[in-house]
């Protein structure tokens, strides 16, 4: 069932065992799992059935460091959570995303991508995308791999009769948790806001914070504060660790035969580093974007050439009168560092309307980055020549060491990390089965657990684990 | 057949018109590089000029 209130809930006398926070891709993927198990679940999602102003109000926040996004914008709060905007671009985080990396610290999860690898099918399902082929390597140190560009399923419009319908679900809007209380063993409960006014607490067995990569480190700091540590016992590393996939133009390339990667149905090819090129150059993994450059663009494309290599740009004019499509545009995503340093933490002077202090992200890129950038665009260009398959041009701030443009892409909208995955306690704030460290019923999803952010934009991953989780609440509570 | 057959007498002047100026000015580093008195480069060397990934090659 979905209610409009909190109060219209109570009324039904509905006694779950597990209450999830939030209606977004994790969330509701975990709920339908947890609901076809026969488990009676309550998701309470603070946003109504549409958009709002003054819901996504609470989103609103603050960036020290590098320009980023505003935090009001970044993400949308309502039932379906962000996937009501989102790009609909897919592929699951690399092998060698999971593997540790001596040469940047604080890199390896605790599970292996094998572990989410089961659950690839209902993925495919959920997210209604056809069957990714495998990766093809072009040269020993770039891959050739897919993103897919899926229907950019809403989870709010596609789920929305399946969970009315449901006996086990009851979906609540307009209900905002503001904290949770815990006794640094178990959360006791939820204080909720809802209809513009404070509702008192909600108790349920089990709590699954699913609230979106930079609400769930909110939240957990906010009601850790509030109980004195009884929510997250071991805090050291909680809000840290954020990432996002930087995302900048990095150039143009030239292309001998541009149909040869056969370009998706919206005309763009992806080109990833190999584990042992990472290795070689110490960076971080990254997506180069192909973007077919037009017509006009590839003539001011030549003639830079001209200026410089005459020759190349003899080769480069002839493709062109053989072939209009031969030049594109690089867009570059990549990896970014781990570091503690890139933090959510809580204003000391801005709250929201409930009275919970709003973020202060804290967000800087790091020289191990930018040689990511550099160094991964160079690296494509070495293998277009050694391939005979084109030549690269980097933009002229790359090339001259200038600092990131702030009128660009400038990232992905993937927020990550914050609740990180690990066996450290020092270092992660869940274990393997995202189960909050120490405690014994509360549980994150959502792309906070992840430990390092890969190139793939993150939602397809997200999914994955959630129905991991799903799968592995469904046996504990089922106890 | 050179470059200037391959490539239309028209498309050239338009590509050459939509140079910047400035860019005329760019460093041309010497394609062989032989009057050093070093050994001959190598012309697959890979080499960044003006921001172009290149084999020296390109440069003749
Ligand atoms: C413009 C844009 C484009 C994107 N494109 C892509 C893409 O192409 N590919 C990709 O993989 N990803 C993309 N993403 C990212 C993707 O949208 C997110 O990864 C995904 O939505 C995260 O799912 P989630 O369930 O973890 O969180 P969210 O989608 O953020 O859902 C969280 C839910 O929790 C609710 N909530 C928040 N706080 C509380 C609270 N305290 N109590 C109760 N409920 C609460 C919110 O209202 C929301 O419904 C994009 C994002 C944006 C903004």
């Amino acid at each position: 069932m979905i209610l409009d209130s909190y109060e219209a809930y109570r009324a039904t006398g509905f006694r779950p065992k597990v209450c999830i926070l939030g209606s977004g891709p994790a969330g509701t993927t975990i709920a339908r799992k947890l609901g076809a198990a026969g488990i009676p679940v309550v998701v309470l999602e603070a946003g109504s059935r549409e958009f709002s102003d003054e819901s996504q109000d609470f989103y609103r926040g603050t960036t020290v460091g590098d320009f980023y996004f505003d935090l009001d914008i970044t993400r949308l709060r309502y039932m379906g959570g962000s996937s009501n905007h989102w790009a609909g671009w897919c592929r699951v985080l690399d092998k060698q995303d999971f593997e540790p990396k001596s040469w940047a610290p604080d890199t390896g999860w605790p599970i292996r991508r094998a572990d989410i690898e089961p659950y690839l099918p209902e993925v495919h399902d959920i997210l209604e995308l056809p069957d990714f082929r495998p990766d093809m390597p072009i040269s020993d140190d770039i891959r050739w791999v897919q993103l897919i560009k899926s229907p950019a399923v809403r989870f709010g419009e596609k789920y929305a009769d399946e969970l009315d319908r449901s006996k086990n679900i009851a979906v609540v809007l307009n209900t905002y948790a503001t904290e949770l209380a815990g006794d640094g063993k178990r959360v006791t409960s939820a204080r909720l806001w809802s209809n513009g006014q404070d509702a008192g607490t909600f108790s349920a067995d089990y709590f699954i914070v699913c609230t979106g990569g930079l609400e769930n480190s909110r939240l957990l700091l906010w009601s850790n504060q509030r109980s004195n540590g009884g929510v997250v016992p071991n805090a050291a590393a909680l809000g840290r660790y954020w990432m996002e996939h930087p995302t900048f133009e990095g150039g143009n390339a030239i292309l001998a035969n541009y149909s040869e990667f056969e370009v998706d149905a919206v005309n763009e090819a992806f080109f990833s580093p190999t584990m042992a090129a990472m290795e070689r150059l110490q960076i971080m993994n990254f997506g180069i974007r192909l973007i077919e450059t037009p017509y006009a663009g590839v003539k001011r494309l030549i003639a830079d050439l001209a200026c410089t290599a005459p020759d190349a740009a003899e080769w480069a004019a002839y493709q062109l009168s053989q072939n209009l499509r031969c030049a594109a545009q690089l867009y570059v995503a990549w990896e970014q560092a781990p570091l503690a340093s890139n933090q959510i933490e809580l204003s000391k002077t801005d709250v929201d309307h409930a009275g919970v202090p709003r973020i202060e992200l804290h967000w800087k890129k790091s020289e191990l980055e930018r040689r990511t950038l550099v160094e991964g665009l160079k690296l494509f260009g070495t293998t277009l020549i050694e391939r005979d398959l084109g030549r690269v041009r980097l933009m002229d701030w790359i090339a001259n060491g200038e600092a990131y443009p702030t009128n660009e892409e400038t990232a992905g909208h993937h927020h990550m990390g914050g609740t990180r995955m690990g066996t450290d306690v020092t270092r992660s704030v869940v274990d393997a089965n995202c189960k909050v460290h120490g405690m014994d019923n509360l549980y994150v999803g959502g792309s906070s657990v992840f430990c390092t952010s890969g190139q793939a934009n993150p939602t397809t991953t997200i999914t994955a684990l959630a129905c991991r989780l799903g799968d592995h609440l469904s046996k504990v509570v089922a106890v | 057949m050179s470059f200037f057959h391959r490539m239309s007498r028209r498309t050239l002047v338009r590509a050459m018109i939509a140079l910047p100026a400035l860019s005329l000015a760019r460093k041309l580093p010497d394609a062989n590089a032989t009057d050093t008195g070093l050994p001959q480069a190598d012309p697959n060397e890979i080499v960044e000029v003006n921001g172009w990934i290149l084999k020296r090659s390109d440069l003749a």
